[in-house]
């Protein structure tokens, strides 16, 4: 018999592949033996630019490429090494100072090994990709080395030695390998550090901290070394008391969710009651609520937790109360927490009174189950912008450079303070600044976290603006190079071709002789349609909805391409856009400018005059747009009975059209929804009112004139592109809100108003709401649509194959079938449908091989779909908050201008009462469209001598008592002592009352925030 | 958790096992390792080993026409309970991955043997997966080959199978203005896994007596070549080109080995 056994000493090649063993368990509890073959080589260059050897050993890749080598040759010295070094950092210097690292003050020239990059992916996932987004950009001149895979570096694992410490080693004999290599290469130190053992071997090994003194501006820097893993080295297990109580064992969890038992959903917190918390799960119709720190367990808004139904016996109601953090702990000093219970007296009190309520009748009183924390899945912890509680900074802050603790109060309300150490407490105060929350222990009251950078001082411009894109996570840097190198090389001097044989042509129908206009807000530059209405000798008429051709510059995945689709929309400030394409596409070669020649994706219907729709066509063109107007612009000319050219003709048959196709869809069971919008026209001169800039939108006929027709385009292109690509077209759904939503705002109208809302479809529902009018309240019905829009879920993208046919539905629009299709230059989504249209209508592209383009694959346009379904909301909520922030500080400026004798008198205006609370209304102000929060000192009783201090008025909330019903919707608040006739005032919901707006400083504390107060100075005229 | 390839590749143009984008894996073979059968091979393509034995050429089992035309080659493919990562055991009749095997074995080797020298019989190959770490199917073809020329079964040239896969978003078409392609020889399993894959199989005629004898360059024929991936057209011609020059490497090293044997 031959024996089988490999005889590898005959094979020279053999010497050089070892194998990687390693054991994992899968998520069936299995355990596998994983053999992994190693090939190790000479050739992995060192990438330095000293080394006189590596570069003849550079192999080059499958086109032929030399990867350019990255370390420079002049790298920066610090104190201890003043010749110049290059970084090792171990997988721990990374865990602890990924921010360091991306700091553009220092930490250049880094070498990132192969074995730490494995460590830190098993670690943490973010940090990972983070550091390889790192690694990927140039100027930081991160090189990842594979010194796994090279023969002088590889390490093989003794046999008593642990996994970390071989880890260690081979970062070790890495760096005196580096020392070595370019010492017989070029003549120049380099250093490293990882501890102890270090030394023996001959390597400079520095603790991160140490490295990081020796650099310039150090302070600044060693305040971002995340707090959380050296604080648990040096306290360790003694410290005392532990304030929550321990999460789960992961398998206990899993083993619960899947017996019924326990279960997961993502935590939300109350806007206005920070200890309480929803998480809504699907084993129930209705959220779970959960009250207080101690069930919340240390969950943040956001998480994806696990949570346990409590005992019946612990159901409470929701909370009628206004808690606001900022309030309630005041005076907890962040050094001191050991000493302090988890839940403080006057939360434990707040608390208490909610249970009180548990006992009500009506179903927003009904005891609710409610459940507790057991295990959190997922962080969704994320940076965040705040400042810095100038309350919680010692008294010796300004003096000498000591470590403290400080509390920075994020900005969104949603999340607790963050404890931050910090050694420019005294410069940060009243400044905006970004902090990252790296841990919650059990015997933390707070998350604690760490610095990152200050954005500037607070109510400055810019300082705000980043805060807002930071907060809602905008991509708001400028575009890297190789996104603008996808752009066409004329730049602005880019046309269409001229000869109709160019490849540009193919496919495209020439449509220039057509009448087309376009129809915008007042200077818009970004103008993605156009359209024209034409009489047919049938009878009939054309009309034609034109798109910019975005996916004619934009090729699928591209730098620029990726780039749009993570950014997802264009982002509108008040003062700022933040565009999702570059300059020169958004409002130069895509859009529809008028007068020059444009590429288009047409749109075009054969329609009766009554606005039937007999036929509808889809292309490619090339359109010259006539004329660009605002909406005004094209309401007056509309209206100008002595204009009587085509164009103008063309604009009335549209506008004819819209009307018909308007009442049509209102007919259809379409909703007429309201949002509390402003908008702000800033080109205002400097002198006059500041708040003279800040307008409620209106409607002018135009407005709808446009929106009809888009919403037609849309509808006509989601059919088309669903009937070829059933699985995989990009659609917008709304889905039907459950009725259960409406229960409260159900109850609320028909106790206080006596009205119906007939939620049973969106006809029904559009109908009752056009019953819900006040004569004697004009606004009335608006609120009413404001509030009913709360009720419902948002609309959201989805890939074709994700929902069954019959949830496509769009429920506000009552379309069975819905996408975006008009506006490519500030949505993602809609460029993504052009291309699947294109690819539908069997549009060839230039070089005729588009066929399939963009039409990527499920998995793909579901990852998508998340994203910009995310970042669309993003989006929103950016623009919201900076309208409201402007018009915060609209109110500051007119305050200050308008201010006589020191004190801002602030402007009174009319106000709806939206919620009532036990200890304070939540007041809607249509004119500023804003909605605030009433607490118990800013009620003005009748014959109150107004002193307008806000700490004068702070002291008044003591002597006052309430009287709330909560099923009546009504709150009565009046002065301790007095009958109510004289000093007592009753608020209730729908009501309208005077109020007063200013913007205010607040004192103590919070100093240098600044919120909008709303004062009640009165109710108004009641029936 | 260990790092992937479409991460870590772009990065520093090492694949997960330190190979380089055009390196094969260590190829290691032996042949006439069992002196029961015809013919027998040994091979090994990193950890993935096959043991391959050939019976035959025999008499054909029934007298019909079957056979009447050539040889009938009968493939068994094999897949070891211990081959994989996950210690699986089977029951009877083999899965469908090993089927294929089979059938592509069968058809690939059905034409490419001179058959038509032995009407009424029947050539059986058995191929043993003993361990699978990727690339199953070339290294299969390679052992088939190995056990038949030890079999002494006549065939136009040595038949080399090879894996070529495409990193990088595949599934769309490339972009002419960045004409970067990342194509790898000779996948791994976790490559397998994460990217798209062609086997190809070549081999090379020996022209015959219409042809010139002279020309000393030898044809390449493409025998074989198969894929379950999705990928863009643009795509397959660099992969083809790749998979070849893979073949051309791996019949060098088939060459050493059955030159270097010396069957007692």
């Amino acid at each position: 018999m031959k024996s089988l056994r490999r005889d590898f000493s005959s094979n020279p090649q053999a010497a050089n592949v070892t194998s990687k063993v390693f054991v994992r368990s899968t998520k069936s509890g299995k355990v596998q033996k994983i053999v992994r073959e190693l090939y190790l080589r000479q050739d992995i260059p060192c990438s330095s630019k000293l080394c006189s050897l590596c570069p003849s050993i550079a192999p080059a890749d499958a086109n032929g490429n030399i990867t350019p080598f990255i370390l420079s040759d002049r790298p920066a010295g610090t104190k201890a090494f003043p010749r110049g070094h290059y970084l090792v950092p171990d997988t721990n210097a990374l865990l602890n100072g990924m921010d360091l690292f991306e700091h553009t003050g220092a930490f250049y020239d880094v070498i990132i090994l192969q074995t730490v990059l494995e460590e830190l992916r098993n670690q943490s996932l973010p940090l990972y990709n983070r550091l390889l987004s790192l690694i990927k950009t140039d100027e930081k001149r991160f090189y990842l080395f594979f010194n796994e895979f090279r023969l002088e570096t590889h390490v093989r694992r003794e046999p008593d030695e642990s996994i970390n410490d071989r880890n260690d080693r081979a970062v070790r004999t890495v760096a005196s390998w580096y020392g070595e290599h370019l010492r017989a290469s070029s003549k120049k130190g380099k250093k490293k550090k990882n501890l102890r053992k270090a030394k023996a071997e001959n390597v400079t090994a520095l603790s991160l901290s140490d490295y990081v003194a020796g650099l310039e501006d150090s302070e600044k820097l060693l305040d971002m070394i995340s707090e959380a893993r050296e604080a648990r080295d040096t306290k360790g297990s003694a410290r005392g008391q532990l304030f929550y109580p321990e999460y789960y064992s992961m398998s206990k969890l899993q083993t619960g969710l899947r017996a019924g038992t326990l279960h997961q959903g993502v935590f939300n917190v109350s806007p206005y009651n920070y200890l309480e918390g929803s998480v809504n799960v699907p084993a129930f119709d209705k959220p779970l609520i959960i009250l207080g720190r101690d069930n919340s367990n240390r969950a943040i808004a956001g998480d994806s937790v696990v949570i346990e139904v409590l005992p019946q016996d612990q159901w409470k109601s929701p909370s009628t109360k206004l808690v606001d953090e900022e309030a309630v702990t005041r005076n907890d000093n962040p050094d001191t927490d050991d000493t302090e219970a988890v839940v403080t007296d006057r939360e434990r009190k707040a608390l208490q009174e909610e249970v009180k309520k548990a006992h009500g009748k009506n179903s927003e009183g009904k005891p609710q189950p409610t459940a507790k924390v057991v295990g959190v899945i997922k962080r969704n912890w994320r940076q965040y912008v705040g400042h810095v509680d100038s309350g919680s900074t010692g008294s010796q802050a300004a003096s000498g450079r000591r470590q403290q603790t400080v509390f920075v109060l994020p900005m969104d309300k949603k999340v607790p303070k963050i404890r931050v150490r910090t050694r420019q407490a005294g410069d940060l105060v009243g400044h905006r600044i970004l902090v990252t929350i790296d841990a919650w222990d059990r015997d933390s009251r707070y998350p604690s976290g760490h610095f990152i950078r200050s954005l500037g001082e607070l109510e400055t411009k810019g300082a705000e603006t980043e805060a807002l894109l930071l907060e809602y996570d905008v991509q708001y840097k400028p575009f890297p190079k190789n996104v603008l190198d996808c752009l066409p090389s004329e730049g602005h001097g880019w046309t269409v071709p001229a000869s109709k044989e160019d490849k540009g042509w193919n496919g495209r129908r020439d449509l220039r002789d057509l009448l087309i206009c376009s129809i915008d807000p007042p200077g818009c530059q970004d103008i993605d349609d156009a359209l024209h209405a034409r009489p047919l000798p049938n009878g009939n008429f054309e009309v034609g909805v034109h798109i910019a051709d975005v996916s004619h510059f934009v090729k699928p995945n591209n730098p620029m391409d990726l780039e749009a689709s993570v950014r997802g929309s264009t982002v509108y400030l008040v003062d700022k856009r933040i565009d999702m394409l570059p300059h020169l596409l958004g409002t130069d070669l895509c859009s529809l400018k008028p007068y020059v020649e444009r590429y288009a994706f047409s749109v075009i219907w054969e329609v009766t005059p009554n606005a039937e729709i007999i036929s509808s066509d889809f292309t490619k063109s090339v359109i010259r747009s006539r004329e660009a107007f605002s909406y005004e612009q094209a309401q007056l000319r509309i209206d100008d009975a002595s204009q009587t050219d085509e164009l103008t003709e063309s604009m009335r048959n549209l506008l004819k059209f819209s009307k018909i196709l308007r009442q049509k869809r209102y007919d259809a069971g379409a909703l007429n929804l309201a949002s509390p919008e402003v908008r702000i026209e800033a080109d205002a001169d400097e002198v006059g009112d500041p708040l003279a800039d800040v307008k409620t939108k209106s409607m002018l006929a135009t407005n709808s004139l446009v929106e009809e027709f888009m919403l037609l385009a849309n509808i006509t292109v989601a059919s088309k592109i669903y009937a070829s690509f059933s699985q995989t077209a990009l659609l917008r759904r709304h889905a039907t809100p459950p009725p259960q939503n409406f229960e409260d705002l159900m109850n609320q109208l028909s106790k206080k108003r006596n009205m119906e809302l007939d939620v049973s479809s969106s006809g029904a529902l559009a109908n009752s709401l056009d019953r819900c009018v006040d004569p004697e309240n004009p606004f009335f019905n608006t609120l009413v649509r404001i509030l009913a829009t709360r009720c419902m879920t948002s609309a959201e993208y989805f890939c074709a194959g994700a929902h069954a046919e019959s949830e496509f539905r769009h429920y506000g629009l009552a379309s069975p079938i819905y996408t975006h299709f008009t506006s490519p230059i500030r949505r993602y989504a809609d460029l993504l449908v052009h291309r699947q249209l294109a690819s539908a209508i069997g549009y060839e592209g230039e070089d005729g091989h588009a066929g399939l383009e963009g039409v990527a694959t499920r998995g793909k346009l579901d990852d998508i779909c998340r994203n910009i379904n995310y970042r669309h909301r993003n989006a929103q909520f950016a623009g919201r908050a900076s309208i409201e922030y402007y018009v915060g500080q609209a109110l500051k400026a007119r305050g200050e201008k308008m201010a006589v004798d020191g004190t801002d008198k602030g402007v009174d205006e009319e106000g709806y009462v939206m919620r009532v609370f036990e200890n304070g209304v939540v007041v809607f102000v249509p004119r500023f469209g804003i909605e605030g929060v009433v607490r118990l000192e800013d009620f003005v009783l009748p014959g109150e001598s107004s002193g307008w201090n806000v700490t004068e008025r702070r002291e008044l909330a003591a002597h006052r008592i309430t009287d709330f019903d909560p099923e009546e919707y009504t709150l009565r608040v009046q002065e301790k002592g007095h009958s109510e006739k004289e000093r007592g005032v009753l608020v209730e919901l729908f009501q309208r009352v005077h109020v007063n707006v200013s913007s205010v400083k607040e004192e103590g504390r919070g100093a240098g925030k600044r919120r909008v107060r709303v004062l009640i100075t009165g109710a108004s005229d009641k029936k | 958790m260990p790092l992937d390839t479409s991460t870590t590749y772009p990065l520093t143009r090492l694949r997960l096992d330190g190979r380089r984008w055009n390196e094969l894996r260590l190829l290691q073979a032996q042949i006439s390792t069992n002196p029961a059968s015809s013919g027998s091979s040994y091979l090994s393509m990193g950890n993935t080993s096959i043991m391959c034995s050939v019976h035959g050429p025999a008499e054909g089992r029934r007298g019909d026409a079957a056979g009447s035309s050539g040889a009938v080659v009968e493939v068994d493919v094999n897949v070891a309970g211990f081959a994989g990562v996950d210690r699986r055991r089977r029951g009877g009749g083999g899965d469908k991955t090993s089927s294929r095997i089979a059938v592509i074995l069968r058809s690939t080797f059905q034409s490419h043997l001179h058959t038509y020298l032995y009407p009424h019989s029947t050539i059986s190959i058995h191929v043993s997966v003993l361990s699978s770490d990727g690339s199953v199917l070339a290294a299969a073809i390679n052992a088939c080959t190995l056990a038949l020329v030890d079999a002494g079964i006549p065939m136009p040239g040595l038949l080399c199978g090879c894996t070529a896969g495409m990193s990088g978003s595949a599934s769309t078409p490339k972009d002419p203005r960045h004409d970067e392609l990342d194509p790898l020889l000779d996948l791994s399993l976790p490559e397998e896994q994460e990217l798209p894959l062609m086997t190809i199989g070549t081999t090379t005629v020996v022209p015959g007596g219409e042809h010139n004898m002279d020309d000393d360059e030898e044809e390449t024929t493409v025998a074989l070549m198969t894929m379950d991936s999705k990928l863009h057209s643009t795509y397959t011609e660099t992969m083809l080109a790749v998979g070849i020059d893979g073949c051309n490497q791996i019949r060098e090293l088939l060459e050493d080995v059955i030159k270097g044997s010396n069957r007692g």
